[in-house]
């Protein structure tokens, strides 16, 4: 058993640490608020994306910091509160946003490549007020008549589409247009924060984009282009401006354009629709991505969800944490006793460390949780099984509870120090809510073999130091057991 | 505790048990029983909490998309809610998915997508995590004991691993990254029962030669002054664990299943698998040193 000495510093330490607990719990801030919540507990989004080049080369671990700012600044632009938006690994970008109300739009927002590109329209064809379920049907037939057209060289031309709302009538209109494999003008010719949202002589909702000077001067070339060569063809001379594959907006040329152009949507009473307008102004004032961005997961977690999780974790952690404090006390008598006190001693101590650094709670930080309060009492049963044994072969009290702290230690260490080998294994290989996993798992073995090793020893070193004397019946021995194991052993 | 049983003796009686046990698992798993979630194949699972209507899970079922519908898995949570599993959808299909049942339900609807291709990523992760975990945990006993009771440790953990994931083939749960992480915990765990015993089977080993009889006869006296505390430590881990099955939701109940078969199964093996497994192990290579120091002499 320790001296009285460090018994002592140890109990004290303990104290002054419950201290800090309690301070970094309910008064730095109240005590609602002091425990960081993932998603999955208070709701919210998030979304893991892949980035990849265009040809299949490898990205570079710069483009991915520069995408992630990229998503970040078009995540801030929505206004919500707080994303938090990490590269991870080679090729991957991790996005968290608590407690949103819009989840798709965002979803929306963060993978878009948002590459603009105007392009000169070599052939179209289209379909005004297609029902709605005959969309992709349509779409295919329009690109099969459009990969016949003469002006659709493989290779070189590319087919994309628009699809609007009609000027009149039902359904949708669907359009394809063959242009060029590369944009005649990309985004690099907008100013920056060039995209705004404005209204139109005709009061309609329009995305006005305001050209650099060089810009101005390529549109100003291709837009001739355009009139020239519709002037020996014959046919009407259209300009695409698309978003990625997508086409927003295919204006007919009438004259030579400058710095001045709008993405319009005449079909709709209103011209764009707000939101569509509010997306696309983000998108291209926050740029391109570099890289092409596939979302590979996301998930959302509504706030009730999230809550009737929390409270069920916390109802069987709490569960469970009483039923083990009670049967310990209960097998063990007054050993239970003090284990019972370093386990509460743990668990506040456990929740002190998850608000000080901050551990991030989420589902499965709750079951590791729930997990090393096992862990914890386990300690003082390898101990106490120990102490108790020792106690059965005739020793005093006081040289079991030595013996049993002694040899119980080594095996606790060994056990442990698994525990921990997978717990890192975890970390290392994991991600997200699996991480927050591994890091509560670590830090609770940890805590545990102080609370369970060192502080009950101390407190049962300041009991004997006070001269008390425990028992066999006082640690669920009963008397007839200690007799015959000395006669038999 | 129980003076009277010969745990190593019987082996044969323990290995039979749970190799019943294990071949309803692995039969399980071979009729493709086990139910691969969407982190490991792919797709999309919506879950629709606090509705307002109660539907049959075919109500449920008629009131998505028509494409989707038929593809689609539904099944009841609780009172109120619904989950609903899909193939792999677009953005659009998805958004589509979560309006229906939001507005069939008045159902607040959250969303999970994987892609197949991550889902593959996530499945290679957990393989490889499972292995470095065996191979690291046999380095750290080889050294921290000996190699006899690394390997015995290994076929203990083995045991635990494939009858966790058989009980999941057996009882149709949904295998997800979470069944990954309590796997791992598992190993984690019946680790430590197995340490245990393991220690004081090193605490007892005489220091002279060895000799099958003494040797089996030891390991049956440090087993049964260890089972106790066995029992114990899987009552008082089992506890949370259970309260976890019983309370928690859909993620933290199959968490809590995997950890209940694993924490049994580990308890079960540290006691009637690997002190045997090591009892074998010795005796085998004691016999195949005798006889190859025998082969050269008859020669």
């Amino acid at each position: 058993m320790g001296s009285p000495r460090n018994n002592l510093v140890i109990l004290g330490a303990v104290v002054v640490l419950l201290g800090v607990a309690a301070y970094l719990i309910f008064l730095r801030q109240p005590v609602t608020e002091s425990t960081q919540l993932g998603l999955d507990l208070q709701g919210g989004v998030s979304a893991q994306l892949r980035g990849s080049q265009t040809g299949g080369g490898t990205v570079s671990r710069e483009e991915m910091e520069q995408a992630s700012d990229v998503i970040r600044q078009r995540i801030d632009r929505l206004g919500v509160a707080e994303p938090d938006v990490r590269v991870q690994g080679q090729d991957q970008i991790v996005v968290q946003i608590p407690g949103v109300e819009n989840p798709n739009e965002v979803i929306d927002i963060i993978g878009r490549t948002a590459q603009l590109g105007f392009y000169q329209v070599l052939a179209t064809d289209g379909s005004p007020n297609t029902p709605t379920d005959e969309v992709d049907s349509v779409g295919k037939e329009i690109e099969g008549n459009l990969k016949d057209d003469q002006d659709f060289k493989p290779g070189k031309t590319k087919v994309i589409f628009e699809e609007s709302p009609p000027i009149q009538g039902d359904g949708t209109d669907v359009f394809g247009y063959v242009v060029r494999e590369q944009p005649d003008l990309t985004g690099e010719a907008l100013q920056q924060n060039g995209a705004n949202v404005e209204f139109d002589s005709n009061n309609k909702r329009v995305v006005s984009l305001q050209l650099t000077a060089e810009g101005g001067n390529q549109m100003a070339d291709l837009t001739q282009e355009i009139l020239n060569d519709a002037a020996v063809s014959g046919e009407s001379a259209q300009m695409a401006i698309a978003l990625d594959q997508d086409v927003q907006s295919a204006p007919v040329v009438n004259e030579v354009l400058s710095d001045q152009i709008s993405i319009s949507n005449n079909g709709l009473p209103d011209g764009l629709p707000e939101d569509e307008a509010r997306q696309l102004e983000t998108v291209l004032n926050t740029g391109a991505l570099p890289v092409n961005m596939e979302i590979i997961s996301q998930t959302t977690v509504g706030p009730t969800l999230g809550l009737s999780s929390l409270k069920s974790g916390l109802l069987a952690a709490l569960l469970g944490f009483g039923l083990v404090l009670v049967l310990l006390v209960a097998i063990y008598r007054a050993l239970g006793l003090v284990a019972a006190l370093a386990l509460l001693v743990y668990a506040f101590l456990m929740w002190g460390i998850v608000v000080a650094v901050p551990v991030t709670m989420t589902l499965p930080g709750i079951a590791g949780i729930v997990l090393s309060i096992g862990v914890a009492a386990d300690a003082n049963v390898v101990i106490f099984e120990r102490i108790k044994e020792e106690v059965r072969r005739g020793r005093t009290s006081r040289a079991a509870i030595q013996a049993g702290y002694d040899r119980g230690f080594r095996a606790i260490i060994d056990g442990n120090i698994t525990t921990l080998i997978t717990a890192f294994i975890l970390f290392a290989l994991s991600t997200g809510s699996v991480r927050g996993f591994a890091v509560l798992l670590v830090i609770g073995v940890l805590l545990s073999v102080f609370t369970a090793v060192l502080v009950t020893r101390a407190l049962l070193g300041l009991l004997s130091g006070r001269g008390v004397q425990l028992s066999p019946g006082m640690m669920g021995v009963s008397k007839g057991d200690v007799s015959t194991q000395r006669t038999a052993g | 505790m129980f003076p009277n049983v010969d745990f190593v003796g019987n082996w044969k009686r323990w290995f039979i048990i749970s190799g019943v046990l294990l071949s309803l698992g692995i039969i399980a798993m071979l009729l493709g029983r086990l139910d691969l979630g969407i982190d490991f194949q792919g797709g999309a699972q919506f879950t629709a909490t606090s509705a307002d209507r109660q539907l049959s899970e075919e109500e449920v079922r008629a009131a998505l998309p028509p494409g989707i519908a038929d593809e689609s898995v539904v099944t009841t949570i609780g009172n109120n809610g619904y989950e609903v599993r899909t193939p792999v959808l677009s953005q659009a299909e998805s958004q589509e998915v979560e309006g229906a049942l939001s507005d069939a339900l008045g159902a607040e609807v959250s969303a999970t997508s994987v892609s197949p291709a991550f889902g593959e990523q996530l499945r290679n992760q957990a393989l490889q995590a499972v292995a470095a975990a065996l191979l690291i945990i046999v380095a750290f006993i080889s050294v921290r004991f000996e190699f006899s009771f690394a390997i015995a440790a290994m076929a203990a953990l083995v045991h635990d691993v494939l009858l966790t994931v058989g009980f999941y083939a057996i009882f149709g749960r949904e295998v997800s990254l979470v069944t990954v992480v309590a796997v791992l915990t598992v190993l984690g765990y019946s680790l430590y029962d197995t340490i245990i015993i393991f220690d004081r089977i090193r605490e007892n080993a005489p220091t002279v030669g060895y000799n099958r009889r003494r040797f089996d006869e030891m390991v049956n006296v440090s087993i049964r002054q260890v089972i106790r505390r066995s029992i114990y430590t899987s009552v008082f881990t089992l506890i949370p664990v259970t309260a976890l099955l019983i309370f928690g939701e859909s993620t933290l109940s199959d968490f809590a299943f995997a950890l209940l078969v694993g924490i049994l199964a580990g308890a079960y093996s540290s006691i009637f698998i690997a002190p045997q497994t090591l009892s074998l192990f010795k005796a085998w290579r004691a016999g195949s040193v005798r006889r190859a120091r025998r082969t050269p002499r008859s020669a």
